[in-house]
């Protein structure tokens, strides 16, 4: 290593330091700024350098803020999604009886299944769910058979792109998300679930679809963006 | 904070899947905190509530970039926290008001619950500090706390701007080898 890139090398570590600790103003701190969003090895420096001063944090005292604030934030973030959902057709039965009878007939005919089937028992709560991308709009539609334990999703927005696949996930209560299956490329998709998650799946979890390399996550945990969420409901 | 660093993790990657009760816990959870942040850093309440709503909506929007970094949970949501507060500092030019007249109560001194758990972190860091000259100790304790500039410390410590950065930089790297000596690899 020559001196001079030793020298810039305490350079970048010094930035890195003086970004993590907020000393920079102006242009400076702009510079530093663009320079951890575009250079992953500089935004590394300034994460450890995050790390290192934490615990100066400990002298900032908690303080509840005002209720209003968890109010305003909830209201930006998942206002437009409220407002779709709990506007009267969105809970009405009308709906969404008439939605998941069709997508499970979609899964009925996929399946191979005799139409004479019923669909679902008549007394039975219906399960289901919109998948919709934040603020934007409904990309799957999920019924749930609790008859069959059996899952059919409609995905009624693109395609995943090529050489990638949607993942399904189930996040129920306070547990990590388990994978339903990989979603494929067909409009109509039905998922056998195993009788321990399906007794998970109720009103109040969440299905989640995540955009994954192909055959799905290699980790066992989502890795790519989630493109749709939606809690699941009772009627 | 009432949560644990690993119950936290587990909140944020359910956040980065769009759980929306999980969001919610860890603003319950972790809003105190940042709220302090914001307090201490703006000394004014409606910007920090201003500041700790940006703060909880970046959260929320970032929380998949969250989940493929090495930060600990703490270390990115402070950041988010003092990175949106400093940010608004700067851009304002009206002289900061006290604290106490912010918060409205006079300063209630060490939370004794909190210090009666001191981490090995805070101890190290707080033995790495005493190796260095009081007052720069002080200026980069300043710096972190307060989200001063090196332009306010240099006023503040009525040293000249370049003295100050030459005070923290050399702080702050002697502060890594003193860190990086206590922590055998």
């Amino acid at each position: 290593m020559t001196a001079a890139d030793d020298k810039q090398r305490q350079e970048r570590e010094a930035l890195a330091a003086e970004l993590a600790l907020g000393v920079l103003a102006g242009e400076e701190r702009r510079a530093a700024e663009r320079l951890a969003a575009t250079d992953a090895a500089f935004a590394a420096l300034v994460d450890a350098w995050r790390e290192r001063l934490l615990p100066l944090a400990d002298a900032y005292a908690p303080i509840a803020p005002p209720a209003a604030v968890k109010r305003a934030v909830e209201a930006r973030l998942f206002a437009p999604a409220t407002r779709f959902m709990q506007g009267g057709w969105w809970n009405s039965l009308a709906v969404w009886r008439p939605l998941a009878i069709a997508a499970s007939l979609v899964a009925i005919v996929l399946a191979g299944v005799q139409l004479y089937d019923p669909p679902a028992g008549e007394d039975r709560p219906l399960l289901v769910a919109a998948l919709a991308a934040e603020g934007g709009p409904v990309r799957y539609l999920a019924y749930f058979d609790q008859g069959r334990d059996q899952l059919t999703l409609t995905r009624v927005d693109k395609p995943p792109a090529q050489g990638r696949d949607h993942e399904l996930w189930l996040i129920a209560g306070g547990n990590a998300p388990v994978s339903l299956g990989v979603l494929g490329r067909e409009e109509g998709i039905s998922l056998a679930v195993g009788s321990g998650l399906a007794a998970e799946i109720a009103a109040g979890a969440v299905l989640a679809v995540s955009d994954e390399p192909l055959g799905g996550s290699p980790t066992g945990a989502p890795t790519g963006a989630v493109i749709a969420a939606g809690p699941v409901k009772s009627f | 904070m009432s949560l644990d660093s690993g119950e936290i993790d587990r909140l944020l990657s359910r956040i980065a899947l769009g759980d929306r009760q999980a969001f919610s816990r860890l603003y319950d959870a972790c809003a105190p905190k940042l709220f302090g942040v914001c307090l201490r850093i703006l000394r004014e309440r409606s910007q920090a509530e201003d500041a700790l709503q940006e703060t909880c909506v970046k959260i929320w929007r970032n929380s998949q970039s969250y989940a493929g970094g090495s930060q600990s949970p703490m270390a990115w949501l402070v950041s988010i926290a003092r990175n949106h507060a400093i940010d608004v500092l700067r851009a304002r030019r009206a002289p900061a008001v006290d604290i106490d007249e912010a918060i409205g109560i006079s300063d209630p001194g060490p939370d004794p619950e909190r210090n009666a758990i001191i981490s090995d972190e805070t101890r190290r860091l707080t033995a790495c500090l005493e190796e260095q000259k009081p007052e720069r100790a002080e200026a980069l304790r300043a710096a972190y706390v307060e989200g001063y500039s090196y332009e306010e410390l240099a006023t503040r410590f009525s040293v000249p701007l370049n003295t100050m950065r030459t005070w923290l930089r050399r702080g702050l790297m002697s502060l890594r080898e003193c860190l990086e000596r206590q922590v055998p690899e």
